[in-house]
């Protein structure tokens, strides 16, 4: 058993936790189940004992439950706890020290109306969208960047900034909250056709690519908007019936539909475009006409094939199992049935099919016969045909069709041979019934054409080769408008393309195996919010309404228990994004009625709801100091305490940056490299790179943004820990704050400088034990620029100069990555070349002036033992030489090594302090893969002390090394403190 | 919901809450670990496993098994001509039969048949169970890549090896209980291919590129570029007296408990975790048993990184997709062969000279396999090649659970699908995960509205090959 005593203590303590834990026992039939019930009209309970504690109607709630605990509530938390719980819950940041002590006069002189006041002016910071805009971000699986796109498309969007920026301002400006959601979901209908609102649809467009697989990123788009709105699960039933809820997959297919019809497009933001000629709209204008260009001339090529192959495209529709389905891809040539193109025909004719064709309806007389036979059964129905509709069919089809064809080959290739007459007899000739055959081959919804969309939407109907053509050329100009910073804002929008006929289900989820039709429609166990189907072309934004129907009993509660998750840690019903028949029911369900009732009687105002919930009694309790409901209530389901909670990812580094006064407080904009180096602005303005989201974002339980992300998991992990200790993020601001303040180490100013550095860092004095705690640690640390124990390596190059066994011209390596010694961040580098030295090894310079020398300085006088093995590991080449040289004594040991090892001992060298030896490794004859391995030990044999280059290896006296102060400050921004919050 | 009610209750949620919210050390606790503390049941596992580490040879752009362990006679009658009945559907236009270049020999006393190109490995053949009738769904790279590693081709799930990790922990806490290892850059798919999904993010596999060699590679941030570990310490002792004072101050939670201990945690790591990857430390004996090429090397700290105690070790034979065969079969399968036949062979004695053969699962294989017929260039000429084929293929399976010297299932007589016992992706999960004493149906996280299982609603265990 490898448990250890701490984690034994956990399970007990999480085993207790779970009193309040779902109950997977009694199943309720879904009409039952409290989530799909109107919301009650509640009156706050008024009745209890002690609602002379209560401030608010929540309070009231809330201590009904308490009382059935036999609980009390804890005592209110001291005015500084209070703030910096405020301003964290609001903007993600501390508070200044100052507004700490403003605010306890403040509540000391006013009580609770000062409270409001400080919340007011909260509410009113772009802080606070800042904040609250990246918890929606969660629930809207954002990232800049498209997740696996092969070498096709552009990975990064051009427009999810620019939704960023607008969840932030709509938050900011407190849009009401049905309206945030009816423009995330259907804009283009809602909005004026030039609105900055437009920007709202990156909530649909901003999921991963799924490599162009439209069946993927429409489920991905009913997951967001089902989940993130109503918390209903309905990607569950993609492949068959929800199994706990009673989502169909007719209900499934049914919102596919609306998605289907849709279309991305790009539009330019706000206002008109600027008109002068700068170099950069010369360049956008050139790109985009030569991508325009080149897809019209792709087109009407595409087209022609077409065009050529009715025969061939009407002869596939017995053969439909070879043309697979999206995410089937093979490499087409333009000799190639286009499976895309075979579909629409498959389409085009099922839909010509329910009325009369006056070209197509001698296929569908002929299509459906037995090939055995057919030339028999084909004049029978022909003559049929002829006899009853002869008159209204085209005059050329008629006349085709007056032989029956003997096969249903045949049959296609008469149409073939019908169109292609047709269209060689030129544009004017042929009379009707050329000028009609030549209507449909022309017609741009005709599956003889290529859809008139971007890229993104037609890519299917092109050979590999022209796809990847027109790709390169959307990329480059997707690449400009990302990366010219005076490029126009620009929205990815969905607009409604063709009207299409209803959506079929997919039995078991594959698009091959197509069920029956369903009409586009909302969930029909909501039939009490919306019954009858979507009004064509108005399906996305009916949808949209009947989310935010006041009569919906999921969008405001699941947006009400969103918001209390936030502020209490949990939320009133645990499963943020499940309210299905397996989620646990709500703590308090009356609490949870009358916030969503009363934010809809607000106007779906979220800052009033915040408003009231940081009013009341229930949030201002302490943490601590209420031994009965730690006891009974170890979960705090009934809240009798306010949670502690670590702080999230964005709230650390912004607050990092926060109080050593670094936080750059400009709102909106391209988003930059979370740990750039001169990146100073807040969080949720840093690069989320899906594909290759940097590991600190993992360590520190960032949302996964692939999906929609309910609520963040909470680890401890010691990979926290090493980027906190080693990362140069956080020793930067260390030595910010070891530099601020005065320099002297005198008694009185080392005390301010430490009380000062407890103000910024935890808005407090700290204690008297605090005090003597940081002067013990400044008092024994090594003075400023100077070492406990001198390391005596030392990392450059120089010469082994053979004549005189000597080394000359040593010069130390300048950079120091964290892993190796070299000349600059990159390798190799340009005045540098290839020399670096790592721990175990290295690389020699690019000639053999610059062999590399790892350098160990004899700190006393002896005799010393050398000890070694020095091995060359490329292949091509002819390995490195290695040198061991004394500067008292000269050459002690050499080797040369290719693809081989060699011992390089010396033993009896006999030095003084301060002399030195050198390993030297230099490139032999030839500069090619002359990486090796060699890291000695140098034993000192008197004093039996030992120097080992591995795990000596480091930044050593490097100029970086953090000062006392600055070592002081880093415990202080690596503390329990302050990465917790009551 | 096929999950086993008496493991669902409270308790067990209970436990995966707690997985959540605290993965102290490397996720050194799995979710079976949670269970045998609360449970005393041995090992904690759902049954006694046999194996108790993975290693997964990913030969990453599809390996041929007509050219490696699926011999197909039938080719060499029909060279040249065109095989009798439909083609299947690839990728690419494939023309007449094409006879493999390498010659197939039994090895053993099992006689198990195995080509030239993996002559080496075959020295092993008695202890080795090749599956051949694995099949998947597609011919592209991207969504059996998905489907071979996260058992879904489309939708972002977690990868085996954070499963297994996931379920099982790790047996040491200063190193990721799931590596990948990959010479040169990324597989295609990148980071996607062991990817935590919905799980916590520090089940996600580390990537490792070995053509590097600092531990510093492994583990970020594990060095100071500021400060000497003596500084470190002084400052770890005060941040302690700090949190002790800040402790005494509150109420006992065991987050913030958890984290104190995080930091003692992460020094130690700095100091042992170089170790796994200082070959150095390595006789030169064992090193020339593995060779000296890269995949030698990654291979050689595969075993020091299992014997370490990390879980599941992927070796991804290159950037991009090197097993990607499309033209002159003989050059490159026999060239890619050769670097890694050695080293598998290696391991494969290693592991049995030092006891651990017995509890570590191999697993070789790729994506999917390659078509019997010749691909063909636009102007349709042969390459020499074989396109992408998912209707039927082989990986094998060795060591801890496998009863080895024999072939399961078939593929058609020319080796275009699976015909006889066709095994699924999540066939063979479910088999890796019974190895490891997990039920597959059991092993579930609750995401979305649902538990979601590796094997999603399938997978049978191959009894036939569990010793």
């Amino acid at each position: 058993m490898r448990v250890s005593s701490t984690l034994v203590f956990w399970l007990a303590l999480t085993a207790t936790l779970m009193t309040g834990s779902p109950g997977l026992a009694a199943r309720p039939e879904p009409a039952d189940h409290w989530a799909f019930q109107p919301m009650k009209e509640v009156v706050p309970p008024w009745n209890s004992e002690s609602a002379d504690w209560a401030e608010t109607e929540i309070d009231l709630f809330i201590l009904e439950k308490l009382e059935e605990a036999e609980l009390k509530p804890a005592p209110p938390a001291d005015a500084r706890t209070l703030l910096r719980r405020i301003r964290y819950g609001l903007h993600g940041l501390p508070p200044e020290a100052e507004d700490i002590e403003a605010f306890s006069a403040d509540w000391e002189r006013e009580g609770p109306a000062a409270l409001e006041r400080w919340i007011d002016r909260y509410l009113a910071s772009p802080r606070y969208g800042e904040a609250w805009g990246r918890h929606w971000l969660d629930v809207a699986r954002y990232a800049d960047s498209k997740g696996y796109v092969y070498a096709r498309e552009e990975r990064f969007f051009i427009h999810a900034w620019v939704y960023r920026d607008w969840v932030i301002r709509a938050l900011n400006e407190g849009m009401p909250f049905d309206r945030f959601l009816l423009l995330q979901i259907a804009a283009d209908q809602t909005a004026p056709p030039d609105s900055p609102d437009l920007a709202a649809m990156g909530f649909l467009t901003l999921g991963r690519r799924f490599i162009g697989v439209t069946h993927d990123i429409i489920d991905d788009r009913i997951d967001v908007v089902t989940r993130g709105t109503m918390a209903l699960t309905v990607q569950c039933a993609r492949c068959h019936d929800h199994k706990y809820d009673p989502v169909t997959q007719r209900d499934y297919y049914a919102l596919y539909g609306v998605f289907h019809q849709d279309r991305d497009r790009l539009v330019r933001l706000g206002a008109a475009p600027d008109e002068r000629l700068t170099d950069a709209s010369i360049e956008y204008r050139e790109r985009s006409q030569k991508l325009a260009e080149t897809m019209r001339a792709r087109r009407e090529e595409a087209a022609a094939r077409l065009r050529a192959r009715v025969a061939d495209y009407l002869d596939a529709q017995f053969a439909l199992e070879q043309y697979p389905e999206e995410g089937f891809d093979q490499i087409l040539t333009e000799n190639d049935l286009i499976p895309a193109s075979v579909r629409r025909w498959r389409d085009y004719l099922e839909r010509s099919a329910v009325h009369f064709d006056p070209l197509f309806a001698p296929w569908h007389a002929l299509a459906g016969l037995e090939e055995e036979g057919f030339a028999g059964r084909a004049e029978t129905a022909l003559a049929a045909l002829l006899e009853e509709k002869g008159d209204r069919l085209n005059p050329g089809v008629a006349q085709a069709f007056a032989t029956p064809p003997r096969s249903r080959r045949e049959a296609a290739e008469i149409y073939g041979r019908l169109f292609a007459e047709a269209e060689a007899a030129g544009p004017e000739a042929g009379g009707e019934a050329a000028a009609g055959l030549r209507g449909f081959l022309f017609d741009p919804h005709s599956p003889a054409t290529v859809p008139d969309t971007g890229i993104v939407n037609n890519e299917l109907f092109f050979p590999t080769a022209i796809c990847e053509e027109l790709w390169k050329l959307q990329g480059e100009l997707d690449r400009w408008l990302i990366q010219d910073e005076g490029a126009a804002p620009h929205a990815v929008i969905v607009a409604s393309g063709e009207v299409e006929p209803d959506p079929r289900i997919f039995e078991r989820g594959d698009p091959s195996r197509l069920g029956p039709a369903t009409p586009r429609s909302f969930p029909a166990f909501l039939s009490d919010v919306r019954a009858k189907p979507f009004t064509a072309g108005k399906e996305r934004r009916e949808m949209a309404e009947a989310i935010v129907d006041p009569e919906n009993p999921l969008t405001a509660r699941v947006i009400v228990n969103r918001v209390w998750q936030r502020h209490f840690g949990v939320g009133l019903v645990r499963t943020a994004s499940d309210f299905g028949l397996r989620s646990a029911p709500p703590s308090h369900p009356d609490l949870l009625d009358w916030l969503a009732r009363k934010l809809i009687e607000d106007g779906w105002d979220l800052k009033a709801l915040h408003r009231s919930i940081l009013r009341s009694a229930l949030y201002r309790q302490a943490s601590a100091g209420n031994p009965a409901a730690e006891e009974k209530d170890p979960g705090n389901r009934w809240l009798g305490r306010h949670p502690v909670r670590r702080l999230g990812f964005e709230e650390l580094r912004d607050s990092l940056l926060f109080v050593t006064g670094e936080l750059e407080f400009k709102l909106g904009g391209r988003p930059e490299e979370v740990f750039g180096p001169e990146n100073r602005r807040r969080s949720v303005y840093g690069l989320v790179d899906r594909q290759f989201l940097p590991g600190v974002f993992r360590t520190f339980d960032f949302a996964n943004p692939d999906e929609h992300v309910a609520r963040r998991f909470e680890t401890t992990a010691p990979q926290q820990a090493l980027f906190l200790l080693n990362h140069r993020f956080t020793a930067d601001r260390a030595a910010v704050l070891g530099a601020s303040g005065v320099v002297q180490t005198e008694d009185r100013e080392t005390r301010d400088w430490v009380r000062a550095l407890y103000g910024r860092v935890l808005q407090r004095a700290p204690t008297p034990e605090e005090e003597d705690a940081a002067r013990d640690f400044l008092a024994a640390a090594p003075e400023e620029g100077t070492e406990e124990a001198p390391d005596p390596w030392v990392y450059g190059v120089g010469r082994y100069d053979e004549d005189e066994d000597r080394v000359s011209g040593f010069e130390a390596l300048p950079y120091f990555n964290g892993e190796s010694w070299q000349g600059g961040p990159e390798w190799p580098d340009p005045a540098w070349g290839w020399a670096r030295l790592t721990a175990a090894g290295g690389h020699p310079g690019n000639d053999r002036d610059h062999a590399v020398i790892r350098r160990w300085i004899a700190p006393e006088d002896g005799v010393v033992e050398v000890r070694g093995v020095v091995r060359g590991e490329g292949e091509p080449g002819d390995g490195v030489r290695a040198f061991v040289v004394s500067s008292r004594e000269g050459l002690l040991a050499s080797a040369a090594v290719h693809r081989s090892e060699a011992p390089l001992e010396a033993v009896g060298v006999v030095l003084r302090a301060g002399d030195t030896l050198d390993f030297v490794t230099d490139c032999g004859e030839i500069l090619n893969s002359d990486e090796f391995s060699w890291s000695p030990v140098v034993t000192m044999l008197e004093s039996e002390r030992r120097w080992k280059a591995r795990e000596d290896f480091g930044a050593g006296t490097a100029r970086s090394r953090l000062g006392a102060r600055a070592q002081l400050a880093q415990v202080l921004l690596l503390s329990n403190e302050f990465v917790f919050l009551d | 919901m096929q999950t086993d009610r008496r493991h669902v209750g409270r308790e067990r949620i209970s436990r995966r809450d707690f997985l959540t919210r605290s993965g102290l050390g490397f996720g050194a606790l799995g979710l079976a670990g949670v269970c045998s503390a609360a449970d005393g049941v041995s090992e904690g596992r759902h049954f006694a496993p046999r194996a108790k580490r993975v290693v997964h040879f990913f030969l990453n752009g599809g390996p041929s098994h007509v050219d490696t362990f699926d011999p197909k006679p039938a080719l060499s009658r029909y060279a040249g001509q065109t095989l009798p009945g439909e083609y299947l559907r690839t990728e690419r236009k494939t023309g007449a039969a094409f006879p493999s270049p390498f010659a197939f020999r039994r090895y053993g006393q099992s006689g198990l048949e195995i080509s030239d190109a993996f002559g080496r490995t075959a020295g092993h053949a008695d202890d080795i169970a090749v599956i051949r009738s694995m099949y998947a769904q597609v011919p592209n790279h991207e969504p059996s890549l998905m489907l071979m590693n996260c058992g879904n081709s489309v939708q972002a799930r977690p990868s085996l090896g954070s499963w297994v990790w996931y379920g099982l922990g790790s047996e040491n806490r200063n190193l990721p209980g799931f590596v990948a290892l990959c010479p040169g850059g990324y597989p295609i798919k990148e980071a996607e291919n062991w990817q935590a999904g919905f799980l916590p993010g520090v089940y996600q596999g580390t990537y490792v590129d070995s053509q590097h060699r600092e531990v510093s590679q492994l583990i970020e941030n594990i060095r100071s570029p500021h400060a000497a570990a003596s500084d470190q310490r002084r400052q770890l002792d005060l941040l302690q007296r700090l949190n002790r004072m800040h402790l005494e101050r509150r109420e006992r939670n065991a987050l913030v408990e958890a984290r104190i201990e995080s930091f003692e945690l992460a020094f130690r790591m700095q100091i042992e975790a170089g170790d796994a990857f200082d070959l150095d430390q390595e006789p030169l004996e064992v090193r020339e048993l593995y060779g000296s090429h890269v995949h030698g090397r990654q291979t050689l700290i595969a075993r020091r990184l299992l014997e370490r105690g990390v879980r599941f070790v992927q070796l991804w034979h290159g950037a991009g997709q090197p097993w990607d065969h499309h033209e002159n079969i003989e050059g490159n399968l026999g060239a890619h062969a050769r670097e890694v036949d050695q080293p598998i062979a290696a391991l494969m004695t290693d592991l049995k000279q030092r006891g651990m053969f017995d509890d570590t699962l191999i697993l070789w294989g790729g994506e999917f396999g390659r078509t019997p017929t010749v691909e063909l260039d636009n102007g349709g000429k042969s390459k020499l090649g074989r396109d992408h084929n998912h209707y039927g293929f082989s990986v094998w399976l060795a060591g801890g659970g496998i009863r080895g010297g024999q072939s399961y299932g078939a593929t058609d007589e020319f080796g275009f699908s699976a015909a006889e016992n066709p095994v699924s992706v999540h066939d063979l999960h479910a088999t890796i995960l019974h190895c490891l004493g997990l039920d597959h149906e059991r092993l579930t996280f609750r995401h979305a509205g649902r538990d979601h299982r590796l094997t999603d609603v399938s997978g049978r265990v191959l009894r036939e090959l569990v010793g």
